[in-house]
């Protein structure tokens, strides 16, 4: 017997299967109750008589819509959820050429990948090692577990660029990408396959499951997020015929790729990018809910801003484009709905400002209202919000990945600002391994965002205990709290685990 | 020279204290000898019986002296002779204790007579001294302090050779001189009490304390010879099973033996010594009544622990505690069959009052008999010291308790019965052979000491009856079927709370405590309840932290002190859901059993708990539908509930068309905070204010409107509870926990009075319960979980602490403060007028010194000249009844003098005089 230390060899803890067919009605039936609990909260807010100072007022009421259409766009999306059920390829086991881009990773990494995807079944299957770091252990490491090995001359498009010159070098009638750090299942072709039974079907996505997600507070948090969008969003996505393609744990059709031109080099969301082309031609997607590949989420906060940088930056960039589309209206919504969530950290930023500026200055954005009737109204809609997120996301979206999530609003706002000047981003690769030590700089704006709360929250004590300002406070103390939950992880000298390690014995 | 750690029962440095010969070999036959055992446990009863019965004729004869000499002498030398009696015993009960040490080592008494001696004339010589200041401090004459010098070396030497005759097993001569005293009293101690006075009668005491030494100190006859033969048989078959040729106790062993009945005497004598000094006069003079009776009890029962001592063994403690039981119930029997008539009969109608105490705290000196012969067997069987080490807290314990509740003499007896229970539990704990003991695991030790602090908490957490007690208390008093049909026709709730308090006012009385010990009891076991629910559903940090929040939850200890259906329709709710989960997991006949008994017990506690069993009968559907719960079984005892409930549907009709057709409404304190209207329907923020009650308790307005504005934070807690709580019995339990309380708020939407927390505070314990749970399972790390849950207890603490101290609590309504300051002031002949009119019930409660009482709307009687009129006044919030009682005082105003107004919580009283 031997203990596995990778994370990627172990079983996934997480089942991205939908719910079965009796709670689904439960949950369409809570998706419907929440419509009319949204439309009543909206017809009380936007009463003439609800406008206290007129700039917050429209600020909140901006932020509140925003939220609405976010929200109703989850529950619209997953209310279309289909019943998976796996069909087998139909024809003779076809050929498969296996894309694994690599970046200066370290062979212990990519090693695994590739040695599981040498032993996928269901179809004559060629690894290709697509090396755009120029490692030479990279090479022999591919030499050693019998890939083929493709370096470029020149490095441009990154990613896209790689695996487009991959697509020239190569010519299976089905590719595979493979992040490097993900470790395929050995069925992972025979489960999807059969989607391309289908000839509309260009790809078939799987899930981009986090192996690593008990290594501390950021990867799990961040595979929170992840659990929610390839749970019910990307199962909803499927039913809409609007899954775009994750970059990773995908078969394409390599007809389907060389009639959109390959992978688009000019956007650091290729992937997304892809997709629309794809459905604008007419292409059909698929989402197979099955763990199929175990990967590595960012373990550290510099990693993870990373990340959220290169994904908001791109989607936010991707939204002209998905405007000016020709998509079905559906398709178009949906790749709206995704990209538009990028700007989601705005509203966080203008819930924080309210009782800064009440505090300060006494201005609030809602006038002759009482707690009561604000509670009356909004309560019933925000609890039912997170019960039905908690319900749909299978209980992974937790606290912390909310948290991490709101601490992260700066992220979506630079990046807004980025995007509308026009400044290019550039492609970064999430690192794959955690790095230890305090990470204050990468929670920097949150912290300051923590220091002028706390600071108004003391000096609206200092000033006044009545009622009004002990809510102000307590809204203060709310966004507090939910920042300080998400920076903590990068304060911390070590990760903290969320399980106790136990390493799985396996025969050997 | 080293020395080895041995066992001293076996090692030879000791000398044998009973004989030497060997244990038996061969294990005798099992139902052989389980006859000899009956056999054995029969006659050891009977020398039991035979002494306690010596006992109990001294302690009848003593009596007969007293109530001679009461009709002998004038009142005045009488109650001089009662002094000195008091004085006596005093001296007499703490150098009891040395009889335990003897009985234990007989030969202890030889060795110490002489110190003994030197000790108690020392005493004596003190009390001669002091004689003539000692009496002018106590209003005695110095004759009989010196007559109580006199017999102070009587009193160790009298202790040491009884005790001396119980350890040899003479029990003839024992009996003889525990005869002796009130033989010399009855003769010689009439005659003196004829012809000299309380002065002759107290010689007389002494003498007989002397003749009783004298008898005792005797040259052994022929009955000595009989009894060792006896003892020696007896030696043979009980000393054998102890395993081996028994040894004479060591030095320390006695000496804690002797500490150990030392404090057994202050358990059972400090009631009396701080009531005196903590009652008012008439008060402290009920409870010495109340002492006397209590005192014949443990009296009765003083000589079985001594005759157990020296015969450690399963069948001497079996006899000895079949006699002490039996005495015990048969002293509260005695009791029981007229309370107020045996008082009146014995000590003056004056006292019949004190009859509602007497049969629990008859029951409480019985308790004491029999922690007493658990005591004597730890100290026969080597664990005085466990011994020592459970009734120095049990005694601490009296003492914090006397104080805590000795505001009347009903107090100061349930802290003695509350204590005496508690050192049963514990000495028994002890004191049983390890087949009956039950093996204690650590944690049970931690809830029962979570839930020791819980019932204190519940106990000093005291306030005065409220008005629905009141008219509770009203009601139990009447018949039972009188009871149920007043009920039925003007009241509006189910009857079982009814038939427990009726229970209650017959076996305890109608004092304040007394009425509030079914909540006591019910809010109490919830802790245990709790943690071995929450124990059961999630695990054990759950259960543990569940019991520390439950021990200081303010709601649960607000309702452990009001005499209503409350805290035990929390027990109620929770062992309902409880029982529901341990079905849905696969439980047999016991969880259904304990499901239908909860939900039914449920309905017939509160209308509201049908919406509990409502919820959960919704969760038997789903479950049924998902096969979890077979189909049958479920049918099956959903009938039964069914069948147990309906009898409570024609009674409800009954009630709810009377209500309807008196178009009877409903009044209720204003406590909602100062945002919520009252009558309003509910609205968000009264969820709010419901829900910080549930968690935090009632505060004052201000706190509340203060609380409620931090409802942000609760949007907090939803965002902290994303992704969590899906398991399915943590969904029941929010079902259950929340459904009532939205049903209800739907409800006062038409009739906003029923949304308020009480009517479904079953919630309370599940809250706590899902509350725990968050807190055990959000962190891993125990220091972070102890850390948060000491957090969260200290918040709820704080709560507790600010909903009982705080006199702006709305939900104080302090009539009997009000009361209690009129009563001081008030006269025979004076009136006490108040409004609304249903303050009748508890003025009635308070009101008990014979002073006319009239409510408000039936006019404002004129009092003679000279007289006073108490205007009480409640409900000032509500405009009708301020109204009232302002043009009262303006008429009053006119017509006499205002010589004082008062305030206390929620209540306005002015006095008047003509």
């Amino acid at each position: 017997m031997t203990t596995i230390t990778d994370t990627r060899l172990r079983r996934p803890a997480w089942s991205a299967a939908g719910p079965d067919s009796v709670r689904r009605r439960w949950i369409r039936l809570l998706l419907v109750a929440m419509v009319p609990l949204a439309l009543f909260y909206f017809a009380w807010l936007l009463q003439p008589d609800r406008i206290g100072n007129p700039v917050l007022y429209v600020l909140l009421l901006g932020a509140e819509l925003f939220n609405a259409c976010q929200a109703l766009g989850f529950w619209w999306t997953c209310s279309r959820e289909r019943p998976w059920r796996r069909s087998e390829w139909n024809d003779l086991p076809p050929a498969v050429d296996v894309f694994i881009p690599v970046y200066d990773e370290p062979v212990a990494v990519v090693e695994p990948t590739v040695r599981a995807a040498s032993e996928l079944t269901g179809a004559e299957v060629t690894v290709h090692v697509l090396d755009d770091g120029d490692s030479d252990e990279i090479a022999e490491m591919a030499r050693r577990t019998r890939a083929r090995y493709i370096r470029r001359a020149e490095h441009e498009g990154a990613k896209a660029g790689n695996i487009n010159n991959a697509l020239a070098c190569t010519d299976a009638p089905f590719v595979m990408v493979l992040d490097c750090d993900h470790v395929p299942e050995q069925h992972f072709l025979e489960a999807t396959l059969g989607c391309f039974n289908d000839d509309r079907v260009a790809f078939a996505q799987t899930p981009q499951y986090y192996a690593n997600w008990d290594r501390g507070e950021v990867p799990a948090a961040a595979w929170g997020q992840q659990a929610l969008f390839f749970g019910p969003i990307a199962r909803g996505k499927d039913g809409h015929d609007a899954m775009f393609c994750c970059g990773t744990n995908v078969v394409f059709r390599r007809v389907a790729l060389l009639d959109v031109g390959g992978f688009p080099t000019e956007s650091v969301t290729e992937d997304f990018e892809l997709s629309i082309a794809l459905h604008e031609r007419g292409w059909r997607s698929r989402y197979v809910p099955e763990v199929l590949a175990h990967g590595l989420g960012p373990e550290d906060m510099a990693s993870y801003v990373g990340q959220q940088q290169r994904w908001s930056r791109g989607c936010l960039s991707a939204l002209p484009t998905v405007l000016r589309s020709s998509l079905p209206l559906r398709q178009k919504v949906q790749y709206a709905l995704s990209a538009s969530f990028f700007l989601s950290g705005w509203t966080v930023l203008v819930y924080m400002t309210f009782p800064v500026v009440r505090l300060v200055t006494g201005a609030q954005p809602l006038a002759s209202t009482t707690a009561d009737q604000f509670l009356g109204h909004f309560a019933p809609y925000f609890g039912l919000s997170l019960l039905a997120v908690t319900v749909l996301g299978g209980g992974a979206y937790t606290f912390k990945a909310f948290a991490l999530q709101a601490a992260s609003f700066w992220i979506h706002v630079q990046s807004t600002v980025l995007t509308v000047l026009g400044r290019r981003g550039s492609f970064v690769v999430t690192p794959k391994e955690g790095v230890e030590g305090r990470q204050p700089r990468a929670v920097a704006p949150a912290l300051a965002a923590i220091a002028v709360l706390l600071a108004v929250a003391g000096y609206g004590l200092l000033r006044d205990r009545d009622p009004a300002t002990l809510n102000n406070v307590a809204f203060a103390s709310l966004h507090i709290a939910v920042l300080l939950a998400g920076v903590v992880p990068a304060l911390r000298r070590r990760p903290l685990a969320m399980v106790a390690p136990r390493p799985h014995p396996v025969p050997t | 020279m080293t020395t080895t750690p041995t066992d001293h029962r076996t090692t030879t440095t000791h000398r044998p204290r009973r004989h030497t010969t060997p244990p038996p070999r061969r294990a005798p036959h099992p139902a052989r000898s389980r006859r000899e055992s009956a056999v054995r446990v029969g006659r050891l009863a009977g020398e039991q019986l035979a002494v306690a019965s010596g006992q109990v004729g001294a302690g009848v004869g003593n009596l007969l002296f007293a109530l001679v000499a009461a009709r002998l002498l004038a009142p005045s030398a009488f109650a001089e002779l009662a002094a000195f009696l008091a004085l006596y015993l005093l001296i007499h009960v703490p150098a009891g204790s040395l009889s335990a040490g003897s009985a234990l080592s007989p030969e202890l008494a030889a060795h110490a007579r002489r110190r003994a001696l030197i000790g108690g004339a020392a005493v004596g010589g003190a009390l001669a001294v002091l004689a003539v200041p000692l009496g002018a401090l106590l209003d005695l004459s110095p004759l009989l302090l010196l007559a109580a010098a006199a017999a102070a070396p009587t009193a160790p030497l009298l202790a040491l050779d009884r005790g001396r005759l119980y350890g040899l097993g003479r029990r003839t001569r024992a009996v003889a001189s525990l005869l002796a005293e009130p033989a010399v009293r009855l003769t010689i101690g009439v005659a003196f009490a004829a012809l000299v006075g309380a002065v002759g009668g107290a010689i007389a005491v002494v003498a007989a304390g002397w003749a009783a030494l004298a008898v005792a100190q005797l040259p052994p006859g022929e009955t000595a010879g009989r009894d060792a033969a006896e003892r020696t048989r007896f030696d043979r078959t009980e000393a054998a099973p102890r395993g081996g040729a028994a040894a004479a106790p060591s030095r320390p062993q006695t000496g804690l033996a002797i500490a150990a009945f030392l404090l057994l005497a202050v358990i059972q004598n400090q009631d009396v010594l701080f009531a005196n000094a903590l009652l008012d006069g008439d008060e402290a003079g009920r409870f010495a009544v109340l002492s006397t009776l209590g005192g014949a009890a443990a009296f009765a029962t003083t000589t079985v622990p001594l005759m157990l001592l020296p015969r450690a063994g399963r069948d001497a403690l079996r006899a000895a505690l079949g006699v002490a039981v039996v005495l015990g119930l048969a002293a509260v029997a005695v009791v029981a069959v007229t309370p107020g008539g045996l008082v009146s009969l014995v000590f003056g109608g004056r006292y019949e009052q004190v009859g509602a105490l007497a049969v629990p705290y008859v029951l409480a000196m019985a308790l004491l008999g029999v922690a007493r012969v658990f005591v004597a067997h730890a100290c026969a069987g080597d664990r005085a010291r466990r011994a020592v080490l459970v009734l120095a807290p049990v005694a601490l314990l009296h003492l914090a308790l006397i104080v805590a509740l000795g505001d009347d003499a009903a107090g100061v007896a349930t802290a003695t019965l509350i204590s005496t229970t508690v050192l049963t539990a514990g000495t028994a704990a002890i004191a049983l052979p390890r087949p009956l003991a039950v093996r204690i695991p650590r944690e049970a030790v931690w809830v029962a000491a979570i839930a020791l602090g819980g019932l204190v908490l519940r106990l000093l957490a005291t306030r005065g009856i409220w008005l629905d007690e009141a008219t509770e208390i009203h009601q139990a008093q009447m018949p039972m079927s009188a009871m149920l049909e007043n009920l039925r026709t003007i009241d509006v709730h189910p009857p079982l709370h009814h038939i427990i308090l009726w229970g209650t006012v017959r076996l305890l009385g109608t004092g304040e405590l007394a009425v509030r010990v079914p909540s006591l009891i019910a809010a109490t076991a919830m802790i245990p309840l709790i943690y071995a629910a929450a124990r059961d559903i999630y695990d054990r940090r759950a259960g543990l932290a569940a019991a520390v929040l439950a021990s200081v939850a303010p709601f649960a200890v607000w309702y452990a002190d009001e005499a209503r259906m409350y805290a035990v329709f929390m027990v109620f709710a929770l062992l309902a859901v409880w029982m529901q989960v341990r079905i849905l997991r696969g439980g047999g006949a016991g969880a259904w059993i304990g499901y239908v008994v909860a939900a039914a017990a449920l309905v017939y506690t509160q209308y509201f708990g049908i919406l509990f069993v409502g919820t959960q009968q919704l969760a038997f559907a789903v479950a049924l539908a998902r096969g979890a719960v077979p189909l049958r079984r479920y049918l099956a005892w959903s009938a039964l509930l069914v069948l147990l409930v309906a009898p409570l549907v024609p009674f409800a009709l009954d009630q709810f068309s009377a209500n309807e057709s008196a178009g009877r409404g409903f009044q209720q304190p204003s406590q909602a905070g100062g945002s919520v209207e009252p009558g309003a329907a509910p609205g968000a923020y009264a969820a709010l204010t419901n829900l910080a009650w549930a968690v935090l308790g009632y505060h004052s307005n201000a706190t509340m409107t203060a609380l409620a504005a931090m409802w942000p934070l609760g949007l907090l807690l939803a965002l902290s509870l994303l992704g969590r709580g899906r398991s399915w019995p943590t969904m029941l339990v929010v079902a259950c926990a929340l459904a009532p309380g939205v049903a209800l708020f739907v409800l006062g939407q038409l009739k906003p009075f029923v949304f308020e927390v009480r009517y479904f505070i079953g919630a309370v314990p599940l809250a706590l319960m899902l509350i725990a749970r968050a807190l055990t399972s959000w962190a891993r790390r125990p220091a972070v979980v102890a850390g948060a849950c000491a957090a969260v207890a200290a918040i709820m603490g704080l709560g507790l602490a600010d909903q009982q101290l705080n006199g702006s609590n709305p939900r104080v309504y302090d009539f009997k403060s009000a009361l209690s300051r009129i009563e001081a002031r008030a006269e025979p002949g004076d009136v006490i007028v108040f409004t609304p009119q249903y303050l009748d019930h508890v003025v009635a409660y308070y009101e008990d010194g014979g002073l006319k009482m009239q409510p408000l709307d039936d006019g404002l009687p004129a009092p003679r000249r000279g007289h006073k009129l108490f205007l009480l006044a409640s409900f000032q919030d509500k405009p009708q009844y301020r109204s009232a009682a302002q043009d009262a005082v303006r008429k009053l105003s006119r017509r006499h003098e205002l010589v004082r107004r008062d305030r206390v919580p929620q209540i306005l009283t002015w006095e008047f005089r003509r």
